[in-house]
């Protein structure tokens, strides 16, 4: 917005259409309805250091604090997380009351006063640090956490500058034998200060109960009570919250100090839920990923995946173009790769075709496709498929995941159709499974038994279920129409089937006599597909093959959907993306682009919102920006593309669809009516509804950056033994 | 078509299968403890002693006379004319920085005497061919010695001076120094040394004599 | 009296222009080292590079080395082999012709010159492992 000329942004206040407009009324209606309370209950006042606030009742201390501007600190408490109360640390005094109260769970009660720096505060936390330390390892200067860990801070502001600690009976400082539990958590026990954070976020966020307390007192140990790994989608996650050493990134260990590193504020592109991350990177070399906080999308939380795929950025990488030549790709210069693709691209005469894959970015397709169409081509396909009978792609409701992930936390029932979101998008998953856990959400499922991390009802596998649904003779039909907030998540991949076109028609029908109007929402499983579809690609490879093209461009695309036989025998492919995989292996000509990591790019998520990356390392060897490419092509090829820089190429964005380059902004979607109406309401052929990543081992490579990552085929690896080990288990 | 393509092949093919480099950089021979690989050494021609040498002599430019026509010949002359007067004057602009710079001081002092060589300390790096760099060069200098870099006027040269203009030597590790003053300016000559005595930099100005004896300028020129 | 009048200067011209060889060789020998010395042949080594002494000069200049006449102009400090470098700075009397105690090895390299410029130069490469990985299309 900010990058847009001003009368722009002006035409935009005020010039909307009156269908727009009725969209947004709609949209805000709902959204309003969802939100107001019954009936807003009386704000109590009460005083934090003499400051007054008035909050709800049924607020803790440590949240009117902080309405205050107050931090009181806390080692236990978390946001997100339930109240646990062990770690004291958040002690405060309160005005007339004989004993220090634990912030974090006392509600507070109308004219309290609340000391939160008291002689009396400051004697107890340094109390707490006291014993918090006594039993804590001295090994900050070889620990991981060193920088960024709370202990340190806290023992630095609230902790005593001497320890009355000697070890009279020269025992020692408690130790505490390490966990080994997995591959990406490594665990330091002896540091931990029994928060319980881990524990309760596994079973709370991520749904797995596998860690717990053993012992009591002094002997008390966090574990997985017996040797098992803890391994779920979201394990990641308790690394961050761990407010110590105990438990660390494992790939990252003994890699940088946090104060080294650059932090680049960047966009997740491993599924499409867009996750907003921060790129640690030290001497050009991206060390690490941490999630960024986007209450819209993700919380504060990252899969798995998206963490810990980037050491996948350094391997099998394109540095250098490359041409085939006597049947081996070989390294050349950019300028006689570039010639040489010129020359095909002219000698083509228009029999040229674009397919873009899961990773490729807004601008390199619209660079793409306007190349190709320059040249006289149409045939600019995505890899992942999509029906295009009825409306298909032209609405965009009919491809997005129309309510948005935040208020699937208000959905009182929902039904899954051929997706398993737990490894597609383990984000939405965890909203869900929020759902799930406070407002009571009954969730259903279509398609192959699987575990969600919460309880749902299956109903089977068979096609005809979802006829079923939709013509409402099925009895979870009434429960959708009878709900509040309904929301039928559909699997791109069912979709992609023959008849997705019926599926997603008779869905369509289904959804209009629903009480929400955005209940039905396709997830997407590529961080391409949206944007993909939004600039004009057509869906599946089938358009690409069947103009019989003389010059192939894959961009990113990897999944080996267009193989060597479907194409005619002169057809010269032309391979653009950053990884050595299946596309490349199959092209006569390999053109570096870079990783998502390595360019200021524009994606579009699931729900239809634009993001950009930024650039946090610079591309390696003679990799440059994959738009960039077709522009120094399309300058041979004698059609130059009009742009030269990231701003012109973002106008020309704004020209495609302007909400692209609104980043961060949702764009209400408002043809969820108008769909039914366009569709031609095939029927649905019958047979299995399947998914692909039905378990934990099928979700760690689903894209060249995760293929090459050492570290996810280690979870592999681990997951497989893991599996097993619970096979034989079970058997015995 | 793919010229720079199959220049690239068939350099990468020559490479790898004749296997010349390596057999001319390391030799491998028997010994005691085991094969010891030595570095492929260039030496001198030998002369017995007593007798005449019968090596033919070197002409004096680096060009040599037998250029294919008689334009090339005597721009080659010309050459050979503007680099005598080049090498002939080089005058440095100090850039004293640290201990290095006392040895710099040296060359100009009697005993080693580089006024014999044409070379002057200028004080202005408008009046200056060669800029040399003695000392650490910090972090906070860098910017001055590429403004004073860029005052130059060309033909400009430079003399790396010592370890820590060479590659940060001892303060590599600092937090303030950068890792060589090549990071900043293009350097021709490295001395090395800590601090490098005034004859090692002595014996860098006269490589830096030899580099500027091989400058085709004007051969360039007519060749574009 | 000739002394006075600066004669002897004159007569000492004359020697080292007969020493040298004559006028046109002595001019020669002026273009080619800048300088013009008499002095006793002390040695010639391997490379023929003679070697001259003379206790008239002051010290720093009492010793210098004539190289070999087919380098002509491309001499070369680093044309000095490591035995006749000993000499050269004064860290000994004994030149390595007359020095009986000089150990001699098999295993020593001949002298190699400073080859900087050349085809045969020295080119330093890097050691670490790189950054990224590269993609190799062989290996499968």
């Amino acid at each position: 917005m900010i990058r847009a000329p001003l009368t722009k942004a002006l035409s935009l206040g005020s010039s909307t259409s009156p269908i727009h407009k009725i969209a947004a009324a709609a949209f805000r209606t709902t959204a309003v309805t969802a939100q107001i309370p019954a009936k807003a209950p009386e704000k109590i006042e009460v005083f934090v250091d003499d400051i007054p606030v008035h909050v709800e009742p049924g607020t803790t201390i440590l949240q009117a604090a902080a309405v205050a501007g107050v931090e009181i600190p806390r080692f236990c408490y978390h946001e997100r997380l339930a109240v646990a109360g062990n770690c004291r640390m958040c002690l405060v005094e309160i005005e007339k009351s004989p004993k220090l109260a634990a912030a974090c769970a006392m509600p507070v009660m109308k004219g309290w006063r609340i000391k939160t720096n008291s002689e009396k505060t400051r004697q107890a936390r340094e109390g707490v640090m006291e014993f918090l330390l006594m039993n804590h390892p001295l090994d900050c200067p070889i620990c991981d956490q060193g920088g960024e860990c709370d202990l340190q801070d806290q023992a630095m502001a609230f902790g005593s500058d001497r320890s009355r600690f000697t070890d009279i009976n020269h025992s020692g400082k408690r130790a505490v034998e390490d966990k080994d539990i997995g591959p990406l958590v490594k665990t330091i026990m002896t540091r931990c200060i029994h928060c319980t954070r881990c524990i309760r976020f596994a079973s709370e966020i991520a749904g797995v109960d596998d860690l717990g307390t053993t012992g009591r007192g002094n002997d008390m140990q966090i574990g997985t009570y017996v040797e098992k790994l803890f391994l779920s989608e979201m394990s990641g996650n308790v690394i961050d919250l761990c407010p110590v050493g105990a438990l660390t990134n494992k790939p990252f260990s003994f890699a940088a100090r946090p104060w080294e590193t650059r932090k680049i504020s960047s966009i997740d592109v491993l599924d499409a839920v867009g996750s907003n991350i921060i790129v640690s990177t030290r001497t050009n070399e991206v060390l690490r990923i941490l999630p960024r906080e986007n209450e819209e999308i993700n919380e504060e939380w990252l899969a798995d995946k998206s963490r810990f795929a980037c050491d996948g950025l350094k391997r099998q990488r394109l540095v250098a173009p490359m041409v085939r030549i006597k049947g081996e790709l070989t390294p050349v210069e950019w300028e006689g790769a570039l010639i040489e693709v010129g020359q095909k691209v002219r000698a083509a005469n228009g029999a040229v075709a674009g397919v873009a894959g899961s990773l490729a970015d807004v601008e390199s397709m619209v660079a793409l496709k306007d190349l190709l169409n320059r040249v006289g081509s149409e045939a600019v396909c995505t890899e992942q498929s999509f029906p295009s009978e009825g409306s298909g792609a032209d609405l965009r409701s009919n491809y997005l995941f129309n309510r948005n992930i935040q208020s699937l936390e208000t959905a009182d029932v929902a039904l899954l159709i051929g997706t398993n979101p737990r490894y597609e998008a383990p984000l939405i998953n965890t909203r869900l499974r929020k759902a799930y856990v406070h407002n009571e959400l009954e969730v259903a499922s279509i398609g192959p038994k699987i575990d969600l991390s919460y309880r749902h009802n299956n109903l089977g596998d068979d096609s005809n279920l979802i006829t079923q649904i939709c013509n409402g003779t099925h009895p979870f039909a009434a429960k959708l129409k009878e709900a509040k907030n309904p929301a039928i998540i559909v699997g791109s991949d069912l979709l992609a089937r023959p008849d997705g076109a019926g599926i997603l028609a008779n869905l369509q029908n289904f959804a209009k006599g629903f009480k929400s109007t955005s209940a039905l929402n396709v997830l997407q499983r590529n961080a391409s597909q949206a944007g993909a579809l939004d600039i004009g690609y057509q869906a599946g490879v089938e358009e690409a093959i069947k103009s019989k093209p003389k010059v192939l461009f894959l961009l990113n695309a990897d999944e080996a959907k267009v193989t060597r036989d479907q194409l005619p025998k002169d057809c010269y492919i032309v391979y653009v993306g950053h990884h050595g995989d299946e596309g490349a292996q199959i092209a006569d000509a390999v053109l570096p682009g870079v990783a998502y990591t390595e360019k200021t790019a524009t994606y579009v998520n699931t729900e239809g919102r634009a993001q950009q990356t930024l650039a946090a390392v610079s591309p390696p060897g003679l990799a440059r920006d994959d738009w960039k490419i077709f522009r120094a092509i399309s300058e041979i090829v004698g059609a130059p593309l009009p742009y030269d820089s990231l701003e012109e190429i973002r106008d020309r964005l704004d020209d495609i669809a302007p909400h692209l380059i609104r980043h961060g902004h949702l764009e209400a979607n408002s043809f969820q009516t108008v769909a039914p109406q366009l569709s031609a309401a095939p029927s649905i052929s019958s047979g299995k509804v399947s998914v692909q990543q039905l378990s934990l081992k099928d979700y760690f490579m689903t894209d060249p950056i995760s293929r090459a990552s050492p570290t996810m085929a280690k979870c592999i690896q681990a997951a497989k033994k893991e599996g097993e080990k619970k096979a034989a288990s079970a058997s015995c | 078509m793919l010229r720079s393509a199959s220049i690239l092949a068939s350099n990468a093919s020559k490479l790898s299968g004749a296997g010349v480099v390596p057999q001319q950089l390391l030799k491998i021979a028997g010994g005691t403890f085991g094969p010891v690989v030595t570095r492929g050494q260039q030496t001198l021609p030998e002369i017995k002693p007593g007798q005449e040498s019968t090596v033919p002599r070197k002409g004096y430019s680096p060009f040599g006379t037998k250029q294919p026509n008689l334009v090339e010949w005597s721009v080659a002359r010309l050459d050979d004319l503007l680099n005598w007067g080049r090498k002939g004057s080089i005058w440095p602009l100090t850039f004293g920085l640290a201990c290095c710079a006392v040895e710099m001081m040296h060359i100009a002092a009697p005993r080693y005497d580089m006024d014999r060589y044409g070379v002057v300390f200028r004080a202005s790096p408008r009046q200056a061919d060669v800029i040399i760099v003695a000392g650490t060069l910090t972090n906070k200098m860098a910017p001055a010695l590429r403004k004073v870099y860029d005052q130059m006027p060309e033909p400009r040269w430079v003399i790396s001076m010592g370890s820590c203009a060479n590659g940060g030597g001892y303060y590599h590790y600092s937090y303030s120094v950068v890792r060589g003053c090549d990071r900043i300016i293009p350097v021709d000559i490295y001395v090395p040394g800590c601090p490098p005595t005034a004859e090692a930099l002595m014996y860098g100005v006269l490589q830096l004599q030899k580099k500027v004896k091989r400058m085709r300028t004007l051969q360039m020129w007519y060749r574009k | 009296m000739a002394k006075y009048l600066g004669l002897d200067k004159v007569g000492k011209l004359f020697q080292i222009i007969q020493q040298s060889g004559g006028l046109r060789a002595a001019y020669k020998k002026l273009y080619r080292f800048d300088e013009l010395k008499i002095g006793s042949l002390v040695g010639t080594d391997k490379y023929g590079n003679k070697y001259f002494e003379n206790p008239y000069y002051f010290y720093g200049r009492n010793r210098w080395v004539e190289y070999a006449h087919h380098q002509n102009m491309d001499y070369d400090g680093s044309q000095i082999p490591a035995e006749w470098f000993g000499w050269m700075h004064y860290k000994t009397d004994l030149p390595p012709i007359r020095d009986g105690a000089r150990v001699q090895h098999k295993w020593m390299a001949s002298h190699s010159e400073n080859l900087s410029g050349t085809k045969e130069q020295y080119m330093p490469y890097t050691t670490t492992k790189p950054k990224y990985e590269a993609w190799d299309p062989k290996k499968k």
